[in-house]
């Protein structure tokens, strides 16, 4: 229990890397058709101050000053992509490791274009936390690569921009893969849950039970992802949400990237925002607490009356908290999406839309 | 390339209100190389030329400088001191430029022949000895990296005071190291472990003069192996922390706090010498303030450091707890080493009481020790106790000073007091190798 588990700088590494920021992407994407698959590995930024008198935290994980231990950044970590994007990847309270994983990008888009992504570890594999981080972040950076016009009407999704998201689905398998001992009994894998917006467009891509809502100030709550979990298979045949997934079979999941993923092109759905609201990206250590849309938008509701007009990283974080106060009995990941909607714009297209809202099936 | 390990040994847990923690750090080198490998490499031996030598111990004299003369590495730089009340360049002999000549054949046959013609007249001042031996290395303009001396003596330092042997010795700190070897029973142990302790070297006993080329040997080729010509062992503490002392416990005990020099106000670094293939065993001892039950933090980081550049760190820990049962162990390492610095300590007073007659003291400082020496398993201490006491009960440390002691037993027991033996080492935690 004396052992240095610090993570080391990559130098430890001997497989090629790559740093993925916006400012530094991979001329093609990793996985993505066309583009020529390499491993990706990324590496949290290290605290450089200590948080008990501000000191320099040294390579050890110590403070240079006063000796205090640092905290491992990957147990709770926090991102803000721009003032209105935002979002917080936390351990909770019952685990000892966060293999939760949260990647998100709006920098590097045009305005009113965002990418949140979600990742849960799902095995008790040693190397998930490194799994889930990796593939978080290479599907951002494949949606960064990707060429595509960002339409995300049902129809475009239908005809190609549906290939460009199994590509994104398929490069976060291959850091999985490339991240991960498959040798092992149970290697590392994970969900993935991918929120676009563009606009008012929102589009949802997971495979497992990371899920994404559309949380609109006033209007009917949706959940825009369907779990591929044992519970929906229920649900589907006509149990009860609640039943279904406080019963036996809750958590467990019928996909998920990894060695013996048995498919991992994502389920898309896509909506048109039609008032301002918030888009959510979570792992189900937020939604075992708050399932259905319409207790997920109370709560974020109680919170924004609480705090005003709170910032996303303050939503996100609140949200967490809430989480481990209500036992925090797996990891916490929650990204969220400030939309606002300028008044008069696009109400004759979306008039014209009629499918303000449906689940896209992926040619395949 | 020298490698360089480390290997934290501790019980970092701290119970509610602790403060001390006490660590053993083990530090090992390997493939270290020969000496000189780093800049160049001065040897000097010094012999004792002064009457009380008499033709037996200067006969042997003469054949182990030659002996240590065979040991040293070709391109060495070296010299030659006969030493008396006076000291004198018995070898290279030279009027003016650098006192220290290179080794090769040639001149190793000069310096035998120099020194074959040594004779035993006159007294002792084993400071003068040790100037010359400066103002020969200085004589090197720093060409030296690394400077290593041979004292031989046989006798108490008569022909000066003792502040003149004093601020010699001091003069010398920290520009070369020194073994030293005192033969038969004339010499004084604790005035040669005064240099032998602040130059960093060995000190022991030649009994009989014809073991004594075994012995250069041994020194010449020990020295020759230490191919690290100088490191620190440097010791960080936190802010508010107390370094109670550092201490090295293998493969001997020796105080370092007081040769310990501020880097800044965190850390220190204490000289270490020249290292050749080896382990050492530093007692790392911290006082903290005392933290909430569950907090965790760093309370040393000991590293080894060659020229300003840190080779291996070990990270000493405290962790605060309110478990019992992981609080209460003292590990060890920690326990064996603290029972064989006490087990020095007492030797030392016993033996110093026993001198000036305190034989109450004596006894029961002595019995301590033989009680210490049973159970830190250091069998060689207890034979040369044996020699000086008999044991009546070992586990009270009940004994008797014997009525007739052979001198050199005796001294034997106080030069080899210091000398430590290992344990297995088990549990340890590894530090971390640090690349250049």
């Amino acid at each position: 229990m004396n052992e240095i588990n610090w993570s080391q700088p990559p130098s430890a590494n001997t497989k090629p890397k790559l740093r993925l920021s916006a400012s530094h992407v991979p001329d093609e994407a990793p996985g993505v058709p066309g583009g020529v698959s390499q491993p990706v590995r990324t590496f949290l930024p290290q605290p450089i101050t200590c948080a008990k008198c501000s000191g320099e935290i040294d390579f050890d994980g110590y403070c240079l000053i006063c000796g205090e231990k640092a905290a491992d950044p990957r147990m709770h970590y926090e991102m803000t992509s721009c003032d209105w994007v935002a979002g917080v990847c936390d351990r909770g309270v019952r685990h000892p490791g966060n293999e939760d994983a949260l990647a998100l990008d709006a920098s590097a888009f045009e305005q009113g274009r965002a990418v949140l992504v979600v990742c849960d570890g799902v095995s008790m594999a040693a190397d998930s936390a490194e799994a889930s981080l990796s593939a978080a972040h290479a599907a951002v950076a494949a949606v960064n690569a990707a060429e595509f016009d960002w339409d995300l009407s049902p129809q475009a999704v239908q005809a190609a921009t549906g290939e460009v998201l199994g590509g994104v689905a398929l490069a976060a398998n291959q850091a999985v893969l490339d991240n991960s001992d498959l040798q092992v009994q149970n290697p590392a894998s994970c969900t993935l849950a991918i929120g676009l917006l563009n606009g008012r467009s929102m589009l949802s891509a997971t495979v497992g039970d990371s899920r994404v809502y559309w949380l609109p100030d006033s209007g009917a709550a949706m959940q825009l992802s369907i779990d591929d979990s044992m519970a929906q298979q229920q649900m589907d045949a006509g149990m009860d949400r609640l039943t279904a997934e406080t019963g036996e079979y809750g958590h467990v999941i019928t996909r998920w990237l990894g060695r013996d993923a048995p498919d991992v092109r994502p389920r898309v759905s896509v909506a048109t925002a039609e008032g301002d609201g918030w888009f959510l990206v979570c792992s189900d250590g937020l939604w075992n607490y708050a399932s259905d849309p319409s207790e997920m938008s109370e709560l974020v509701a109680a919170i924004v009356r609480e705090l005003g007009e709170p910032t996303p990283l303050e939503l996100a974080s609140r949200l967490v908290g809430w989480a481990n106060t209500q036992g925090g009995a797996d990891n916490v990941t929650v990204a969220v999406a400030r939309v606002t909607v300028e008044p008069g714009s696009e109400t004759q297209e979306a008039a014209e839309n009629e499918l303000d809202s449906a689940t896209v099936r992926l040619r395949g | 390339m020298a490698q360089f390990t480390s290997t934290v040994y501790q019980n970092e847990f701290l119970p509610d209100g602790g403060t001390d923690v006490n660590a053993i750090v083990r530090i090992q080198v390997s493939g270290a190389g020969q000496a000189g490998t780093d800049g160049a490499a001065g040897e000097i031996i010094i012999i004792d030329c002064s009457g009380s030598m008499g033709q037996r111990s200067m006969a042997a004299a003469r054949q182990a400088a030659m002996v240590a003369l065979d040991n040293i590495n070709n391109g060495t730089y070296f010299a030659v001191i006969s030493g008396t009340h006076e000291a004198y360049l018995a070898f290279p002999l030279v009027q003016s430029g650098p006192g220290m000549v290179v080794m090769n054949d040639q001149n190793r046959r000069a310096a035998k022949n120099a020194i074959s013609r040594l004779v035993s007249n006159g007294g002792t001042a084993i400071g003068r000895w040790l100037s010359l031996a400066k103002a020969l290395f200085n004589s090197m303009g720093g060409a030296l990296s690394q400077c290593h001396a041979l004292l031989l003596t046989d006798g108490a330092d008569e022909h000066e005071t003792p502040h003149q042997l004093d601020s010699a010795i001091r003069s010398c700190v920290g520009l070369f190291q020194c073994d030293c070897r005192g033969v038969g029973t004339y010499w004084v142990v604790s005035e040669v472990r005064k240099i032998s302790r602040a130059l960093m070297g060995s000190l022991d006993i030649i009994p009989t003069p014809e073991k004594m080329a075994d012995e250069f040997a041994r020194i010449m080729q020990t020295s020759m192996s230490r191919g690290v010509s100088s490191a620190n062992l440097r010791v960080w503490i936190p802010q508010g922390a107390q370094l109670m002392f550092v201490r090295q416990v293998s493969p001997d005990v020796e105080d370092l706090t007081r040769t310990a020099t501020p880097v800044n106000p965190l850390t220190v670094d204490i000289p270490t010498g020249a290292w050749g293939d080896e382990e050492r065993d530093y007692h790392v001892a911290v006082r903290l303030p005392a933290r909430a039950l569950g907090q965790e933090q760093l309370a040393a980081r000991v590293q080894l450091v060659v020229n300003e550049q840190p080779r291996t760190q070990g990270l000493v820990k405290a962790v605060w707890s309110e478990d019992d049962s992981l609080t209460a162990p003292i590990n060890g390492e920690v326990a064996h080493y603290t029972g064989q610095a006490e087990l020095a300590r007492a030797i030392q007073e016993g033996l110093a009481a026993k001198q000036s007659g305190d034989l109450s003291t004596a006894t029961s400082r002595l019995g301590r020790a033989v009680q210490l020496a049973a159970e830190t398993g250091n069998s060689e201490a207890t034979s040369r106790l044996r020699k000086v006491v008999d044991v009546v009960d070992v586990a009270t440390g009940t004994v008797r000073l014997k009525k007739q002691v052979d001198k050199a037993d005796e001294m034997a027991l106080d030069t080899a007091s210091t000398k430590t033996v290992r344990t297995r080492g088990e549990g340890g935690v590894a530090g971390v190798s640090l690349e250049q």
